[in-house]
C-alpha cells in the first residue's frame, strides 16, 4: 500500500470507463503505429519503383564541342578533348562517397558503332548487374545475355537487321550471339545492340575504357545535390550532372507518403490526448469529495496532483503497450489489403516499443497536466462544503 | 491548547454577503470533549472548519499550542493537519475504492514508500478498538452508516491526533448508532484524545464535557459540567 493504490484502485472502481479510455487511447496509438509502419514499407517500396525508373544522375567526362562549318557547308559538331575514361576507377570513386548507401546502382557504358548486315547500328557495351537494377521494366524475347559472348538487340534494331534470338552477329573480328530481344521501350534503347562491358571493350581494343557512368540514387532522405557533390569532389575532372526532376519527383513522392501520415498520426494522437484531459477534467470534479478526504488528512497539493497524473501515466503506459502490439498486427493486415505485403520488413523492436510506451504516458500525463493542477488546486473545505 | 480570538467569517454568494462567523472565541484544551450546538446556519460547521484549519478566517487569530496558524507556511499547517488533527464528516467520507484497512491506513499511504507493517498493525489494533477487527477487508459499500462512521474514527486513531474534529457525527445515524457513536467518542476522549463536535442535537451534545451553544454566527452561552 502507497500512494499509487489510490490510482489503480481508482482505475479498477470503474472499469468500464477505465477500459473505454484504454481503447480510445490504444485505438489512436495503434493508428499511429501502423501508419508509421505502413508508411515505411510503402515509402520503401516506392523508392525500389521509382529507382527501377531510371538513373538520376550523369557521369560524363568534360567535353567542349565544336561547331565545324566551312563556307556555308555545315559538318556538324566535333568533341574536343578526351572522351574515354577509365570505367573501374571511376565506378570505385563514386562508390566511394560518403552516402554510398544511398546509391542502388552505379553503371558504367561505352558506346561504339558497327556495320552488321549492311547498316551501322550502335552497340552499347554495360554491367550486366548494375544495368538491369536501373532497367528493371526492360522485358525480353528470349533471355538475357548470360556469358560475355551474348547480347541484346533492341525491338527496332533487332527488325531493320532482321535479328531474332538464337542469330550470331559479327562485331569486328569476334562473334556474338544474340541472347534475346528487347520488347519495345521507346527510348534509344530500341535502336542500338547491347553487349557485355568487358566483352566490347574487348572487341574495339578499348580495355577499362568507357564513356559515362549512370548512377541511380535513392533520395527520399537525402538532398541529390549533397551526392553530387561528393561524386564532383572524388572526380573533379568530371562533369556531374543530376537530373532534378526526375529526383524531385521521386522525394516528392516518397516523402509525400511519409508527411501525410505524420500528420494524420499527428491528429490522431491530439484527440486522443484530448480526450484523456477531458475525461481526467470530468474525473476532477467527480472526485472532489476525495480530495477534500485527503487534503484534510493532510496530503500535500503535489501529493494530489501526483495522483491525478498517475492515473493518466498508467493509462499511457497500457494503451501504448496494448496500441503498439494491435499496430504492429494492423500493419500486416493493411500492407496485404494495399498488395504490399511482398516488399513488408517490418520487424518487432523492443527498444521501439519501449520508446512508443514510455512517449505515450508522457503524451497522457501532458494531457493531464492541466486536470491534475485543478485538482491540486482544490481546497479541502471547498471540496467538502461543495456536497 | 487550540485557541480562536474574534474570528469572523463571511461567505460572498450571489446574493448579499452572508456573515457565518461574527467575532467568535472559543479554547479547546488538549484531552476535552466540547459540543458546539446550534441551528442550522447559527456558524457551527463554519467554526469547527476553521478551528480544524480546512476553511481560514476573514479576521481574528487561531492559534494552536502558542503558534499563530495564519503566519505559518502552509507546509506547516499541512504537517500539523496530518499529525494532530483528524475531522470525521456526516457522511462519513471515505474512499469507496478503498477497503477499510487502506481507509484507516490512508493517512500513511500519501508517498511512494509502502505503508510500514507496523502501521498495519496498529491499524488493525484501532479497527478492533472501534469493533470491526473483521471488516479490514470489506469495502465501504459492504458495510452499513455506523460501521462506516466508525471506520473514519479508527483512521483518526491511527495517525494518534490530538484533536478529532467531528460534523454531525450522528446526522445520518439513526438513534442506537448513533449513541454507540457518541459512547466511542466518550471513551476516545477519556483515553485522551480533545474531541470538538457539532451537533443539532442537544441530547448528543450532553456527552461533552463542555456545551458552546451558538446562534447568528456568535457564541451566545458556554455550558461547562
Amino acid at each position: 500500500m502507497n500512494i499509487l493504490t489510490i490510482p489503480l484502485r481508482n482505475m479498477r472502481r470503474k472499469p468500464w470507463r477505465t477500459v473505454l479510455l484504454l481503447f480510445v487511447f490504444a485505438l489512436g496509438v495503434m493508428s499511429v503505429v501502423s501508419l508509421d509502419n505502413v508508411s515505411n514499407v510503402v515509402g520503401e517500396s516506392l523508392e525500389k519503383k521509382l529507382t527501377a525508373y531510371g538513373a538520376n544522375i550523369l557521369v560524363a567526362p568534360n567535353v567542349e564541342t565544336l561547331e565545324v562549318s566551312y563556307g556555308g557547308f555545315t559538318l556538324g559538331d566535333m568533341n574536343m578533348g578526351e572522351r574515354f575514361f577509365s570505367g573501374k576507377e571511376t565506378v570505385d570513386a563514386v562508390r566511394s562517397i560518403e552516402l554510398t548507401d544511398r546509391l542502388a546502382a552505379v553503371a558504367p557504358k561505352l558506346v561504339t558503332s558497327a556495320v552488321i548486315h549492311g547498316y551501322r547500328v550502335g552497340v552499347i557495351g554495360v554491367d550486366w548487374e548494375e544495368e538491369l537494377k536501373i532497367k528493371s521494366y526492360w522485358a525480353v524475347d528470349g533471355h538475357y545475355p548470360k556469358g560475355e559472348q551474348e547480347l541484346l538487340a533492341g525491338a527496332i534494331a533487332a527488325s531493320r537487321l532482321g535479328l531474332s534470338a538464337g542469330d550470331t552477329v559479327s562485331l569486328g573480328q569476334e562473334t556474338y550471339k544474340v541472347a534475346g530481344i528487347l520488347q519495345s521501350t521507346g527510348g534509344d534503347d530500341d535502336k542500338v545492340l547491347i553487349a557485355d562491358l568487358g566483352a566490347l571493350q574487348h572487341t574495339i581494343g578499348a580495355t577499362d575504357r568507357i564513356h559515362f557512368v549512370e548512377v541511380s540514387a535513392l533520395c527520399a532522405g537525402c538532398p541529390i545535390e549533397d551526392i553530387v557533390t561528393q561524386i564532383q569532389g572524388r572526380l573533379p575532372e568530371m562533369r556531374i550532372t543530376a537530373l532534378q526532376s526526375v529526383v524531385k519527383q521521386r522525394m516528392y513522392s516518397v516523402s509525400f507518403v511519409k508527411e501525410l501520415a505524420m500528420i494524420v498520426s499527428l491528429v490522431i494522437l491530439l484527440t486522443a490526448s484530448a480526450m484523456v484531459g477531458m475525461t481526467m477534467l470530468s474525473a476532477v470534479n467527480e472526485r472532489k469529495k476525495e480530495i477534500g478526504i485527503l487534503r484534510s488528512l493532510g496530503y500535500f497539493r503535489r501529493q494530489v496532483f501526483a495522483i491525478f497524473c498517475v492515473e493518466a501515466f498508467l493509462i499511457g503506459v497500457l494503451a501504448g503497450a496494448v496500441g503498439y502490439v494491435a499496430g504492429y498486427g494492423a500493419s500486416f493486415r493493411i500492407l496485404e489489403v494495399l498488395n504490399v505485403a511482398q516488399d513488408a520488413e517490418i520487424v518487432f523492436n523492443w527498444v521501439r516499443y519501449a520508446l512508443v510506451c514510455g512517449a505515450i504516458a508522457c503524451l497522457a500525463v501532458t494531457a493531464a497536466l492541466i486536470p491534475a493542477w485543478k485538482a491540486s488546486k482544490i481546497e479541502p473545505s471547498e471540496a467538502l462544503l461543495s456536497l | 491548547m487550540l485557541k480562536a480570538e474574534n474570528i469572523s467569517k463571511t461567505f460572498y454568494g450571489e446574493g448579499t454577503p452572508a456573515r457565518a462567523l461574527d467575532s467568535v472565541s472559543i479554547a479547546v484544551d488538549e484531552g476535552e470533549f466540547v459540543s458546539i450546538v446550534g441551528r442550522s446556519g447559527s456558524g457551527k460547521t463554519t467554526l469547527l472548519h476553521i478551528l480544524s484549519t480546512l476553511q481560514t478566517p476573514d479576521s481574528g487569530e487561531l492559534t494552536y499550542g502558542g503558534t499563530d496558524l495564519g503566519r505559518i507556511s502552509e507546509r506547516e499547517l499541512n504537517m500539523m493537519r496530518h499529525h494532530d488533527f483528524a475531522v470525521i464528516f456526516q457522511f462519513h467520507h471515505l474512499l469507496p475504492y478503498l477497503t477499510v484497512l487502506e481507509n484507516t491506513l490512508l493517512p500513511f499511504m500519501n508517498t511512494l514508500r509502502p505503508v510500514s507493517s507496523g502501521h498495519v498493525e496498529e491499524a488493525k489494533q484501532c479497527l478492533k478498538r472501534v469493533g470491526l477487527d473483521d471488516k479490514w477487508n470489506r469495502l465501504p459499500s459492504m458495510l452499513s452508516g455506523g460501521e462506516q462512521q466508525r471506520v473514519a474514527i479508527a483512521r483518526a486513531l491511527v495517525k494518534k491526533a490530538r484533536y478529532l474534529f467531528a460534523d454531525e457525527p450522528t446526522g445520518s445515524l439513526d438513534k442506537t448508532t448513533g449513541k454507540e457513536i457518541l459512547t466511542l467518542l466518550q471513551e476516545l476522549n477519556r483515553e485522551g484524545l480533545a474531541v470538538v463536535m457539532v451537533t443539532h442535537d442537544h441530547q448528543y451534545a450532553a456527552y461533552a464535557d463542555t456545551i458552546v451553544e451558538m446562534e447568528d454566527g456568535a457564541v451566545k452561552s458556554v455550558h461547562t459540567e
